[in-house]
């Protein structure tokens, strides 16, 4: 409730510049997304981690990547963006990603083909 | 196949094509929509896989097309650019790096620090800054690296954008160079850092700092802007101050910018090094899926054309003209001519430039066609600009997804 109701405030702003013009505060909506709930033991970690610090919806926008991928993408946010993620938390949330919604999945969130059978270099 | 939904679009007239494509923020500034129901969950899908996307009103914005929400990165949805030369301040794109975005700015307190290899160190407010002599006003295209970057085979990790990551406005404030010469720059200066209000969540990661090489900063068209077409900038896009760098990548456009240091070495703080590199060589390209031997920094916009007046799947009349236009851009030697084909390459005529606004603006530019036959035809534009540079037929790739610029396609269909 509360959560709509700040959304609604800052749609109340947006649609009423003039309220604006002297000054220089504004309220950003309120976030959505959510990591797709998984059974594997990354989805907690990565669900108390990765939003430290980013909205989920970098996630899952990427196209359908490699296991390398989201490991280079876990090591990134650990070592150059200094995410307190502990080492023994990297391989499981790796692992999450990559089966929930890269190249692992079994089926993709669209529900369309699955990810195994998506040709992607994405992984660079 | 993932499609805009305006690709079923009945016509090509433009008011029912707002309605069509359901961006019905679109038309309500038009003035043609229905109330929106506020809260609705609108979506687009860009044109390649995963390309769902949920259509946001951020504060000061027309609903957006969300790609992130912390920290904000907002598309413009493509039919903007065919509403007029200048993209209007609620539906400019949105691009921050870090997720303690500023809120809440006073404007009287607000101070813009000049420091470093400088003889005189600065602190200036916004009416200090507005009193420095005289404001210069520049249309300019902003638009970011990764621009398109969705559009890419193979498929690049990044930010995954259609081409709604640009804009082009009129920016009003000082020259950068009016602020360095009241500091004095040291014999000694090679590099001017410029870091904004935005801040790290964590402090482990690496600030937001971004630097031009002295000779840059010094030149008369990079400016501290203070508003953008004849208002404040909004508070997303860098209010109440922001670097604008014509001609360069939005990189360099350092939002909410509260701090400059002159340095007498070169800067290589993370964002400069190794992020927001592109390969070190004369196409600044590598064959797909390979990695460059050597990466320099992004600097200037490559050569760009859009046909904005029709979208893929489209229909137009057989045997009528259809007025097509478009908008051509570069990093600022201006726009010689653009081509238009309707054969997909095949025979190419000149369209007709409209006004200029200056060299680092959107030229628009538009073209008769009269197609004779029914059944689908390739429509195509490219651009030459003043030192002959143009628009490659096959695009060309970098690891990070930067600079594409080769010659779009928007398939018709004539009845």
């Amino acid at each position: 409730m509360k959560n709509r109701f700040r959304f609604f405030l800052a749609c109340a702003v947006a649609t009423a510049p003039s309220a604006l013009v002297s000054g220089a505060s504004i309220t950003l909506p309120t976030e959505t997304a959510r990591l797709i709930a998984s059974p594997l033991p990354g989805y907690p970690l990565a669900t108390g981690l990765c939003v430290t610090c980013h909205s989920v919806d970098y996630i899952a926008s990427q196209p359908t990547s490699s296991r390398a991928y989201w490991q280079a993408a876990t090591l990134k946010m650990q070592k150059t963006f200094g995410a307190p993620i502990p080492d023994t938390a990297v391989a499981p949330i790796v692992d999450y990603l990559v089966k929930t919604y890269g190249a692992e999945r079994a089926v993709s969130p669209a529900g369309g083909a699955t990810g195994a059978t998506t040709k992607s270099a994405a992984g660079k | 196949m993932t499609q805009f939904p305006t690709r079923d679009s009945p016509t090509i007239d433009r008011r029912k094509f707002l309605r069509a494509t359901g961006l019905l923020a679109t038309g309500a500034a038009l003035g043609t929509g229905l109330p929106r129901a506020w809260g609705a969950d609108e979506r687009v899908t860009l044109p390649f896989e995963n390309g769902e996307r949920k259509l946001v009103a951020y504060p000061q914005k027309r609903p957006l097309i969300l790609l992130t929400a912390r920290p904000p990165q907002l598309e413009t949805p493509f039919s903007v650019f065919n509403e007029s030369v200048l993209t209007p301040n609620d539906a400019f794109f949105v691009r921050y790096h870090l997720s303690d975005v500023p809120t809440t700015i006073d404007p009287a307190t607000f101070r813009l620090k000049v420091r470093g290899a400088v003889g005189t160190a600065l602190e200036l407010s916004l009416t200090d800054l507005k009193q420095l002599g005289a404001t210069t006003e520049i249309v300019a295209v902003n638009q970011c690296s990764g621009n398109s970057r969705g559009h890419f085979t193979p498929r690049v990790n990044g930010g995954q954008l259609s081409h709604g990551a640009m804009g082009n406005a009129r920016w009003t404030g000082v020259p950068l160079r009016t602020v360095l010469q009241k500091a004095g720059l040291n014999r000694g200066a090679r590099q001017v850092t410029f870091n904004g209000l935005d801040r790290p969540p964590i402090d482990a990661t690496p600030d937001y700092v971004k630097a031009l090489h002295v000779d840059h900063a010094l030149e008369e068209d990079v400016m501290l802007a203070w508003a953008m077409n004849g208002e404040d900038l909004p508070m997303l896009n860098g209010y109440p101050l922001r670097l604008v760098v014509p001609g360069y990548y939005g990189t360099y456009w350092v939002k909410q910018v509260n701090d400059i240091e002159v340095l007498e070495h070169e800067f290589n703080g993370f964002w400069m090094a190794p992020a927001y590199r592109v390969p070190d060589n004369p196409t600044k390209s590598v064959p797909p899926g390979t990695t460059p031997a050597k990466t320099t920094p992004i600097m200037r916009f490559t050569i760009r054309s859009f046909i904005t007046s029709l979208v893929a799947g489209a229909t137009v009349p057989v045997g009528r003209e259809t007025r097509v236009r478009g908008i051509a851009f570069d990093s600022g030697h201006g726009i010689r001519e653009v081509i238009f084909s309707a054969d997909g390459g095949r025979r190419w005529q000149a369209a007709e430039l409209g006004r200029d606004e200056g060299r680092y603006s959107f030229r628009e530019w538009h073209i008769g066609f009269k197609p004779a036959q029914r059944g689908s035809h390739t429509l195509m534009a490219r651009a030459l600009n003043r030192i002959g540079e143009t628009q490659p037929l096959e695009p060309l790739w970098n690891p990070a997804g930067y600079l594409r610029n080769v010659v779009e396609t928007v398939a018709v269909e004539a009845v």
